[in-house]
């Protein structure tokens, strides 16, 4: 092998193989690897032992910061920057700050959170290594596959390639990087 | 999941609804008690209000999610849906709880609701006949259209609540579709109904009791505090019986996850409608609207009173702390904190309730009677007294039928409910 690989892609016919065969690679500590199924699997993310998403905490830091946006914004520029007295209130206070605070946090949130599922999903991507492998098309259709990537800890080539195979995948291959 | 849970009529309930019974008639005695030795009984009279109108809340909210359930064809909800219809048994004990303030108002007029009385000194300006805001509301403001209306509410939550009971149930032995598409219909029309009733009744049992304000945020202040007491309850009733054992392999994570999300959402409307009641009249500045308020905040020196610190738990307990507490997943799906969470909020609804209600009881100088006052015991009776009926109503009606709607079209689709 002169081109270094970028890991093992592993096929799977069925769905309780995939789901038994991502138990046995989580259990055995792999922690760069995925699955990729034509359709969701209920419980697959339990099997594969992923943990929650981080998404609302980016979220959450979002619509604080649209919070706090708004409410500075309306004392800013009614009474700091230019002081304007309307309709006898105050100069500021956050009960007519409130609405604008209100839907920036809503607006700030809404931009958090789809930046934060592109960015931790790390899409946009044009490229991956797995588009090289000739029956990759299948993954959309009619089977499943578990691809373990070389920069595991764990990864070593005739290890990993006993695990798959215990696991039950068939043709496993070494994915060109 | 467990067959026999799931095809075996639930276990029989009848020592713990006796019980309920039994302090509910305990409490309903010591504020009939009250009423007969009190000095106060005017204060007597507004605090069971307060305790008939909590617990008709709860019972519109189960109503509410019952119908917004058919209406949208919900998979989730089908196994809790069930309880909820057994909560709607409280609705004819609830009328009958209702009917000794009716007659109080045939019998004293003025006496609750101060409009019912023409010759009701109102403090400053002459009496409720020479009125000119009295006058332009008393189409609407009369004891017949209050008696007539209120009968026109429990009637149509009665009516309603029998025609979904009784389609569920009787699915439940001859497993026919047409019961599904009949529910659909009661929902069709229920909910206008539902929505314009408990809106009224808001507007007649609670806010006539300052008759001279507006605020057309009221009725939705009332609904969003409904459906969030439906919520909660729902959330008692789910951990109850998941920790009895009924509930094992039933319910899941992801059911708790989506009654905690509602409970969110809930929150944050509740917020939004009553900040935007409160908002509107800050800004605007009526003397009409902004008198409500103001009993709620100031004596007629200006010194602040009770009601402005009870104001600010609401705004606190109401809204911020449940709001970043339901922000939590782990909170939600943890059936001990969202338990926690459940009763706090149960506990502020009635708060919200008191601080609607109570501030009608004025003192000689025109100003709100505090909110820390021996009030507080028989709102206290009054809730237990109603709400002993009402759990009595839901334990009597929760044998009856199977534990959950087994023969529901969408019941595989709630076991496995994922999201």
């Amino acid at each position: 092998m002169a081109a270094p690989s970028y890991g093992l892609i592993a096929t799977f016919e069925t769905a309780p193989e995939i789901y038994h065969a991502a138990q046995v690679v989580r259990d055995a500590g792999y922690r760069n690897w995925d699955v990729i199924s034509p359709c969701p699997l209920h419980g697959l993310d339990k099997a594969m032992g992923l943990r929650r998403s981080i998404v609302p905490r980016i979220s959450l830091a979002g619509g604080i910061t649209g919070f706090c946006t708004g409410m500075s914004l309306i004392w800013w520029t009614g009474a700091y920057d230019y002081k304007l007295t309307v309709g006898g209130k105050p100069l500021f206070s956050p009960m007519f700050a409130f609405p604008v605070s209100y839907e920036l946090t809503i607006l700030f949130t809404a931009f958090a959170t789809i930046i934060g599922m592109f960015v931790v999903n790390g899409l946009p991507r044009h490229y991956h290594p797995v588009l090289k492998y000739s029956q990759i098309k299948r993954g959309m259709d009619d089977a499943f596959f578990i691809v373990i990537e070389a920069r595991d800890p764990r990864f070593n080539l005739a290890n990993t390639t006993a695990l798959l195979e215990k696991a039950g995948g068939k043709e496993i291959k070494e994915l060109e990087a | 999941m467990s067959t026999a849970a799931t095809t075996a009529p639930a276990t029989p309930t009848a020592s713990l609804a006796g019980r309920a019974l039994a302090v509910g008639f305990a409490g309903l005695a010591l504020t009939a008690l009250g009423a007969l030795i009190s000095p106060d009984r005017h204060g007597i009279a507004m605090s069971y209000l307060v305790g008939v109108t909590y617990w008709t809340a709860i019972a519109i909210g189960m109503l509410l999610m019952i119908l917004i359930h058919h209406i949208t064809d919900s998979s989730w909800s089908v196994v809790l849906r069930r309880q909820w219809e057994h909560g709607l048994a409280a609705f004819k004990w609830l009328a009958l709880l209702f009917l000794p303030l009716l007659v109080l108002a045939w019998l004293k007029p003025g006496y609750v609701w101060p409009w019912m009385d023409l010759k009701h000194e109102l403090h400053g300006h002459g009496t409720v006949g020479t009125d000119i805001l009295y006058q332009k509301k008393a189409v609407l403001l009369n004891l017949p259209v209050f008696t007539g209306a209120t009968i026109v509410f429990f009637l149509s939550w009665i009516g309603l609540s029998a025609w979904l009971r009784k389609a569920s149930f009787t699915q439940d032995s001859d497993g026919d579709v047409k019961w599904t598409y009949s529910s659909r219909k009661a929902a069709a029309l229920g909910l206008p109904v539902a929505a314009l009733t408990l809106t009224f009744a808001a507007i007649f049992w609670v806010k006539s009791l300052e008759y001279h304000w507006f605020s057309t945020m009221y009725g939705v202040w009332f609904f969003a505090n409904c459906v969030r007491g439906a919520l909660c309850s729902g959330v008692l009733i789910m951990v109850w019986l998941y920790h009895r054992g009924d509930y094992r392999g039933i319910v899941n994570s992801n059911h708790f996850h989506s009654i905690g999300q509602l409970m969110l959402a809930f929150t944050v409307f509740w917020a939004y409608v009553t900040f935007s009641q409160y908002f509107l009249i800050w800004n605007a500045n009526v003397p009409e609207e902004t008198f409500w308020y103001n009993l709620r905040e100031l004596n007629h020196d200006g010194t602040t009173n009770q009601w402005w610190y009870v104001g600010l738990v609401i705004l606190f307990g109401h809204f911020v702390v449940p709001f970043l507490l339901l922000l939590s997943y782990r909170f939600k799906v943890t059936p001990h904190i969202i338990r926690r969470i459940a009763c706090w909020v149960l506990t502020i609804i009635l708060i919200d309730l008191c601080y609607n209600i109570l501030p009608a009881l004025k003192d000689g100088h025109g100003d709100s009677r505090p909110f820390l006052s021996v009030n507080l015991l028989w709102v206290l009776t009054s809730v237990i007294g109603v709400g002993g009926v009402c759990v009595w109503a839901y334990l009597r009606s929760f044998p009856t039928t199977k534990l959950i709607p087994t023969r529901d079209p969408r019941i595989g689709e709630c076991l496995s409910h994922h999201d």
